[in-house]
C-alpha cells in the first residue's frame, strides 16, 4: 500500500510535467495556425495538445488524487492521510482556478503558481511514502508491503 | 488503535467519499430513450402548469404542420452528402454538402409564398433534418430531430412546407448532431423578399468557418460585389459560426437595416462603428456605393470582406473601428403590437457552470437555473401568455442564445430600458456578467428549443425547451431512435 501511495503521488507529480508541456505545445500550435492563415475565435476548438491538457487535467489528475486519497486511509505512511487530503485539496483549487480563468483571465497566472504547488506537494507526499516506516506501524505490517 | 479499527474506518471512509460521486455518475447516466417532454421539471413561470397528457384538447407536434392542401409557389429539393469539398482558398475540406455544394443553395422566396423544401440524405450516416433558423414557422416543419421529427436516414427524404410570412434573412442548418453537421458545412441562406422589392442591389455574406478558416459565402479572402456609385445595396450578414463575428464599413457610412429578419425602425448613419452579429444572427447592412470608389464590409477579420463598388474599384481595408452600436439605443421606437408589462409568465433563464457528471461524464458543464442536462426547466406557455424571460448569464463565457418558432422583445439589458427602435431578435449575445429581459407572445403552439448556439454548448448540455400546455411530441431522442439534436 505504500508503494501504491508513492506511485500514485509520483503519478500526479508526472502529470503536472505532462501538463505544463501538453499547455505549451497547444499554444505555439496555436501561434503557427494564425502563421497559417486560421481565425482564432469561438470556432476554434483547440487541438491535440489543448485535448490532452483537458483529459489530464479534469480526468486523469482528478482520479489520482481521489485514489490516493482513499489507499492514504490504508497505507500507514506517517502524514499519508494529511499530504493526500492536501494534494486533493490542490487539485480542486487548481481547477476552480481554471474554471475562473475563463471569466477572469489574469486569475490564469494562478493557476500556473499553483500547478508549482501541485507538484511540490505531490513530490513530498512521495517522498513521505518512501521514507522507511516508524518502527511501530513496519513492526505490525509483512516486510513484502513495503515493496508492493 | 487497533489494526481491525483502523481497516473499518480506512474502509468507511473510503465509501463516504467514492459513494457520493457513484451515486452523482450513476444519475448522470442518459436513458436511450427520452421525450423532450420529461427532459427536467414543469417551469410554469407563475401561470397554470398543464402538463401534456392531461389536458383535453391533445395535440400532436406532427399535426402542427404547414399547408399541404394547395401546390408550392417555390420548391427545391436538397440533397445532403458527407463529402470532401474545395473551398476556395482554404483547400480540400471533409464536411457535408447540399446539392453538392456547401454553403448550400440560396432559397430566395417572395413574402407570401408557400415554400416547399424536400430533404433527401444520400450519405450523411447520422441521419439529417433541416432546421430554419430565424423563421417562425409550424412547428412540424421547424426540423428538430426527436423533438418535430425523426432525422432523416441515409436514404430517406423529408417535405418541409412553410408560408414565407416574414420578409429578411434567415438561414438553414442541420438539428442532428448539430454540433458537428454545422460546422462540417450542413447550412444554407433563406432570404424572404418583400412583396414589392426595393431598388437596391441584394447580396447575402455568409459567414461560415472551415478548418478553421473563416469563408464568405465560401469563399476565403476578399471579394467583389458589383454595383454603381450612388446605389444602395444591402449586405445580408448571416453568422453561422460559433460565436460572434463584428461587422464595420469602410470607405462609406451605413445602416443597419433588420436583425433578425426584423426591420429596424428609423435607423441612424453609422460611421467608424462595428456590428455585433451574434452567432446563428443576421445584419442586413445598407450602404451607398461611394462616388469615388468602393465601400469594405469588413467580416470579424481574418481577410474575410466585401469590396462594393464599380468593377476594377476597390477600397481601404481599414481595421475594426473599435466601438461597437448598442442595438438598445439605435433607431426609434415604435409600436409593439403586444403590452410587455401584461405578462401572464415570467421565467428566469440562468446560466451558469459546475463540475458534475453528465452522461457519465465527469467536466464542468453549463447550468440552466441550477440544473445540470438533462434535468432542465420546461418552460411552460399556454398560446395568448404574454411571456417574460430574463436570460442572465455567469457561467464565465457569452452564450448566443436561440429561441425557436419565436422573436424575442428585447426590454432591457442589466437594468437598463431599451431606448431605440424595438429590438426583436431569435439569437441573442448574452456576455458573461450580463443579464437581459426578453419578452414574447406565445402565439406559435409547439415544443421548440430554447439553447445556446454555440452548438458544442448545446453538445455539453445548454438547451432547455419552451412547451405549450396541450402539446405532445411522438419523437424521441436517444441512442435507440438516432434522434441526436445537439
Amino acid at each position: 500500500m505504500r508503494a501504491t501511495y508513492r506511485v500514485l503521488a509520483g503519478l500526479i507529480a508526472l502529470g503536472v510535467v505532462a501538463q505544463a508541456a501538453f499547455i505549451a505545445a497547444a499554444w505555439f500550435g496555436v501561434i503557427k495556425d494564425i502563421d497559417d492563415g486560421a481565425v482564432l475565435d469561438k470556432n476554434y476548438e483547440g487541438n491535440l495538445g489543448h485535448a490532452l491538457h483537458f483529459i489530464v487535467g479534469e480526468g486523469v489528475i482528478p482520479l489520482l488524487a481521489l485514489l490516493l486519497l482513499i489507499v492514504s486511509f490504508f497505507a500507514k505512511v506517517p502524514g499519508g492521510v494529511k499530504w493526500a487530503l492536501i494534494v486533493f485539496g490542490v487539485v480542486v483549487l487548481q481547477i476552480a482556478l481554471a474554471f475562473l480563468s475563463f471569466g477572469v483571465p489574469g486569475v490564469g497566472a494562478l493557476h500556473g503558481i499553483n500547478a508549482i504547488a501541485l507538484l511540490s506537494v505531490a513530490l513530498v507526499a512521495a517522498r513521505r511514502a518512501a521514507a522507511p516506516a516508524p518502527a511501530s506501524a513496519a513492526a505490525g505490517e509483512p516486510a513484502a508491503e513495503a515493496t508492493l | 488503535m487497533s489494526g481491525r479499527r483502523r481497516t473499518v474506518i480506512a474502509v468507511a471512509a473510503a465509501v463516504i467519499l467514492v459513494a457520493p460521486l457513484a451515486f452523482l455518475w450513476q444519475r448522470s447516466l442518459l436513458p436511450s430513450s427520452m421525450s423532450a417532454m420529461d427532459m427536467g421539471y414543469v417551469d410554469a413561470g407563475g401561470g397554470a402548469a398543464m402538463p401534456a397528457g392531461h389536458h383535453h384538447q391533445e395535440r400532436s407536434v406532427s399535426d402542427l404542420a404547414g399547408p399541404r392542401n394547395r401546390p408550392p409557389d417555390f420548391r427545391i429539393e436538397l440533397v445532403a452528402r458527407k463529402e470532401r469539398f474545395d473551398v476556395p482558398g482554404v483547400g480540400q475540406v471533409d464536411g457535408f454538402t447540399l446539392n453538392h455544394r456547401s454553403p448550400g443553395p440560396e432559397i430566395r422566396v417572395r413574402e407570401g409564398q408557400l415554400v416547399q423544401v424536400t430533404l433527401v440524405n444520400e450519405s450523411v450516416p447520422d441521419g439529417a433534418t433541416l432546421h430554419w433558423h430565424g423563421v417562425d414557422l409550424p412547428n412540424a416543419e421547424d426540423g428538430v430531430a426527436g423533438v418535430t421529427q425523426d432525422a432523416v436516414r441515409v436514404g430517406q427524404r423529408f417535405e418541409y412546407r412553410f408560408v414565407a410570412e416574414h420578409p429578411g434573412t434567415y438561414w438553414y442548418h442541420s438539428h442532428q448532431v448539430s454540433h458537428e453537421q454545422v460546422k462540417g458545412g450542413l447550412l444554407g441562406p433563406l432570404v424572404i423578399l418583400p412583396r414589392t422589392a426595393g431598388a437596391e442591389t441584394d447580396t447575402v455574406a455568409l459567414l461560415h468557418s472551415y478548418d478553421k478558416h473563416r469563408t464568405v459565402s465560401g469563399r476565403n479572402g476578399e471579394q467583389h460585389v458589383t454595383a454603381p456609385a450612388g446605389r444602395t445595396v444591402r449586405v445580408r450578414v448571416i453568422n453561422t459560426d460559433a460565436g460572434p463575428v463584428r461587422a464595420w464599413v469602410s470607405g462609406a457610412s451605413y445602416r443597419i437595416q433588420s436583425v433578425d429578419g426584423r426591420d429596424v425602425h428609423e435607423p441612424g448613419e453609422l460611421r467608424d462603428t462595428a456590428t455585433l452579429v451574434t452567432a446563428g444572427g443576421r445584419v442586413d447592412l445598407l450602404l451607398t456605393v461611394p462616388s469615388n470608389g468602393a465601400a469594405r464590409v469588413g467580416l470579424g477579420g481574418g481577410g474575410v470582406s466585401l469590396v462594393v463598388g464599380p468593377e476594377g474599384t476597390t477600397a481601404p481595408a481599414d481595421a475594426d473601428p473599435g466601438p461597437t452600436v448598442d442595438l438598445l439605443g439605435y433607431g426609434t421606437p415604435a409600436p409593439l403590437g403586444f403590452d410587455p408589462a401584461r405578462a401572464s409568465r415570467s421565467f428566469r433563464y440562468d446560466i451558469g457552470r459546475r463540475p458534475g457528471f453528465v452522461a457519465g461524464q465527469p467536466g464542468l458543464f453549463w447550468t440552466i437555473n441550477g440544473h445540470l442536462f438533462p434535468d432542465m426547466p420546461m418552460f411552460t406557455v399556454t398560446e395568448g401568455d404574454v411571456v417574460r424571460m430574463t436570460i442572465k448569464n455567469h457561467s464565465g463565457q457569452v452564450h448566443p442564445m436561440h429561441l425557436h418558432g419565436h422573436h424575442v422583445l428585447v426590454l432591457s439589458r442589466n437594468g437598463t430600458a431599451a431606448t431605440g427602435s424595438p429590438w426583436w431578435t431569435d439569437s441573442l449575445n448574452v456576455a458573461d456578467g450580463e443579464s437581459y429581459e426578453v419578452a414574447f407572445v406565445a402565439d406559435n403552439p409547439g415544443i421548440w428549443m430554447d439553447h445556446c448556439h454555440n452548438l458544442p454548448h448545446a453538445a455539453q448540455g445548454l438547451v432547455a425547451h419552451l412547451m405549450y400546455t396541450g402539446v405532445s411530441t411522438p419523437y424521441r431522442v436517444g441512442e435507440d431512435h438516432d434522434n441526436e439534436p445537439e
